[in-house]
């Protein structure tokens, strides 16, 4: 890989093959990156509306079920999909 | 340190993007539009991003309407070549560019920690698994506890009755004691303060499990998958964790709750806390489990643990119905942090300090409280029965509260009044009764090197059984034979004269949940006034009673007893 790749198209074009999204985890294992470099190319995406934050089962938290409300989320396995 | 800046770096952004800065820099120098101190590549990029503080800036600048409208044509024309926003577009280019410089310079494993941390958190925070595994991971680690410690509970029961006995009669020989003075150090001091600190070993083997689970991470996990039945009561995960910390001692748990912001919450929690079984209680769950359960002591001792996070639930259905009616929840954000292999130096640090509470305690709350029960248990002075004394008398008046659950003799009603002042002295007080007059008995006697030699060997036995059976729990390997199961210890022996099974079970569920012991109350008193202590030892109470009734008298319908 040299200097020009295009990270976030790469991030992207990653999460269009996923129909149930990726976790941070697993976006930073797929690109090869530490997840806190991963997390603000997410926050820009994800500001931009090009991509959307999702519970583990893609509906809602393991705990309470209140999606938009859940804290834990923030916590653990939160997923990301692209916005069709 | 001094910033260099390289003036011939430029990052390229592509040859569409880079016209359009060219493009715009040009119009500066046209239209004569100062930059002032940002450099006009720089502001020229950050124009065609629209970034918000740098277009506010602008336009207060000469020219700076002029200059945006341009930038914003600009970004338009990038955009309909592109196909996507300008300022994604950029980013891109940076992120591409640091993440090749990093590839160049850099040459780091990936954490494969934090993929194994998410297959384990795929299970044990699992939506259905997540609550069986808590269970499971708390039943082993009491079935441990017990079966680990019980031969270094017998050696610390024959190195306390034996040797450490024997040396306070062979001084109190050599001063000529008087007989009282016998009495006192024997009957109160070594059955009272010795009977507790028998259960030293267990304590430090249930100490060094708790601190694995803590070190290890797992217990955040323990919190997030509890939190959903939290929510049942009007709480959440983070409530658990106080109750997770009263397994040890409610006193810290109580003033943990401080984390919690509600006042609700607050009270709510240190309500329910108490209910957590504490290690003060484990000592009274492993002489009657021993005595009545024998190798399902682990089972009944978990059971114990199990049923005190049932009826907190319960009770805090109750009281959110009631007198706690829920407010807006606050927020709960919980780290989970990456599972760790557990320090042996903090997991000792652990083990040691709470181990060292329990033992200094044992020198003060449970020495003046055996030196306050021989006391009462002598007098009036001259007393020949301890059922005589006052005592005897007092314990004797509350008793038929407890015959309804199968307990309702003086010794028992005694023991459970001095476990007000800590759970522990339950064992010491029925210690003192069932062994006290012990100097009737014909002691052998040693000498000091055979007493040594004797802690020594017992030492040796103790820790090769304990490791047989810490081996045995392997699958396919039975090492633990039938001579090295617990052996009983003198109390248990004299239990089973009083108590049958079940009368047991009620009474250990009684232990469980009534009225926490002084320094709780105290440190609720401290945290929210003195009506909610009193509110948290009569409910306890209340539910105690009713739970050991239902207990005993199911018990005996089905032909249990």
């Amino acid at each position: 890989m040299g200097w020009d790749d295009v990270m976030l198209t790469q991030l992207v074009k990653l999460l269009e093959d996923k129909e149930n999204g990726l976790s941070l985890s697993e976006i930073s294992r797929e690109m090869k990156a530490q997840p806190s470099a991963i997390l603000s190319m997410i926050d820009l995406l994800v500001k931009k509306g090009r991509i959307l934050e999702i519970g583990p089962d893609n509906k809602c938290c393991a705990t309470c079920g209140i999606q938009s409300e859940c804290n834990l989320l923030a916590a653990r396995r939160k997923r990301y999909v692209v916005v069709v | 340190m001094t910033i260099t800046t390289n003036s011939l770096f430029k990052l390229d952004y592509g040859s569409k993007i880079e016209r359009e800065i060219a493009k715009l820099i040009a119009a500066f120098e046209d239209i004569k539009f100062d930059t002032g101190r940002y450099s006009q590549r720089w502001l020229a990029i950050k124009l065609l991003e629209a970034d918000a503080d740098i277009l506010t800036r602008v336009q207060d600048m000469q020219n700076g309407e002029q200059v945006i409208a341009l930038a914003k044509q600009g970004a338009e024309h990038v955009q309909s070549m592109l196909g996507d926003d300008i300022d994604l577009l950029t980013a891109d280019r940076r992120y591409g560019y640091i993440n090749g410089i990093v590839r160049q310079s850099l040459h780091r494993p990936l954490v494969d920690r934090l993929t194994l941390t998410d297959r384990i958190d795929d299970i044990v925070t699992h939506k259905w698994l997540g609550l069986p595994f808590f269970f499971a991971v708390m039943y082993v680690v009491f079935r441990l506890v017990i079966d680990v410690s019980s031969p270094f509970l017998d050696w610390t029961d024959a190195v306390i009755n034996g040797p450490i006995a024997n040396l306070f009669r062979f001084l109190l020989d050599l001063t000529s004691a008087p007989a009282w003075t016998r009495s006192l150090i024997i009957d109160g001091v070594v059955a009272g303060v010795g009977g507790v600190l028998v259960f030293v070993p267990g304590l430090l083997i249930l100490y060094f499990f708790l601190a694995l689970l803590e070190d290890s991470g797992y217990m955040s996990r323990a919190a997030f998958v509890m939190d959903r039945f939290m929510r049942v009561v009007g709480l959440h995960g983070k409530s658990f964790i106080p109750m997770i910390l009263g397994f040890g001692c409610a006193v810290p748990a109580i003033y943990a709750t401080r984390t919690i912001a509600s006042r609700r919450d607050r009270v709510l929690t240190a309500l329910l806390v108490p209910l957590m079984s504490c290690s003060a209680r484990l000592p009274v769950y492993v002489v009657f489990g021993l005595a009545f359960f024998g190798a399902r002591a682990g089972t009944v001792i978990w059971a114990m643990y199990a049923l005190g996070i049932v009826v907190a639930m319960l009770a805090g259905m109750v009281f959110t119905k009631t007198i706690l009616k829920p407010d807006a929840t606050s927020a709960f954000v919980l780290e989970l942090p990456p599972y760790r292999q557990p320090a042996l130096k903090s997991v000792l640090i652990h083990m040691w300090e709470n181990t060292s509470e329990f033992v200094r305690k044992a020198g003060t709350t449970i020495l003046y409280a055996s030196l306050v029960m021989w006391l009462l248990l002598n007098l009036p002075w001259g007393v020949t029965e301890q059922r005589d004394s006052y005592f005897g008398k007092v314990s004797g008046a509350i008793a038929p509260v407890f015959a309804p659950l199968g307990f309702g003799n003086w010794e028992t009603g005694g023991a459970l009044v001095t476990g007000f002042m800590a759970k522990e002295i339950v064992v010491s007080t029925m210690s003192q009764i069932y062994l006290g007059g012990e100097e009737a008995q014909v002691v052998e006697s040693t000498t000091l090197g055979e007493d040594l030699i004797g802690i020594g060997q017992g030492f040796v036995e103790a820790t090769v059984s304990s490791g047989k059976i810490l081996l045995s729990i392997i699958p396919g390997v039975n090492l633990a034979d039938e001579e090295s199961t617990s052996e009983d210890t003198a109390l248990s022996l004299a239990l089973r004269d009083r108590f049958t099974p079940l009368s047991a079970t009620a009474f250990l569920v009684f232990v469980l949940l009534y009225v926490p012991c002084v320094a709780t109350l105290g440190a609720i008193k401290h945290e929210f006034g003195t009506s909610w202590a009193v509110t948290s030892a009569v409910y306890q109470t209340g539910v105690a009673w009713i739970v050991a009734l239902i207990v005993y008298q199911g018990g005996f319908l089905l032909g249990l007893g």
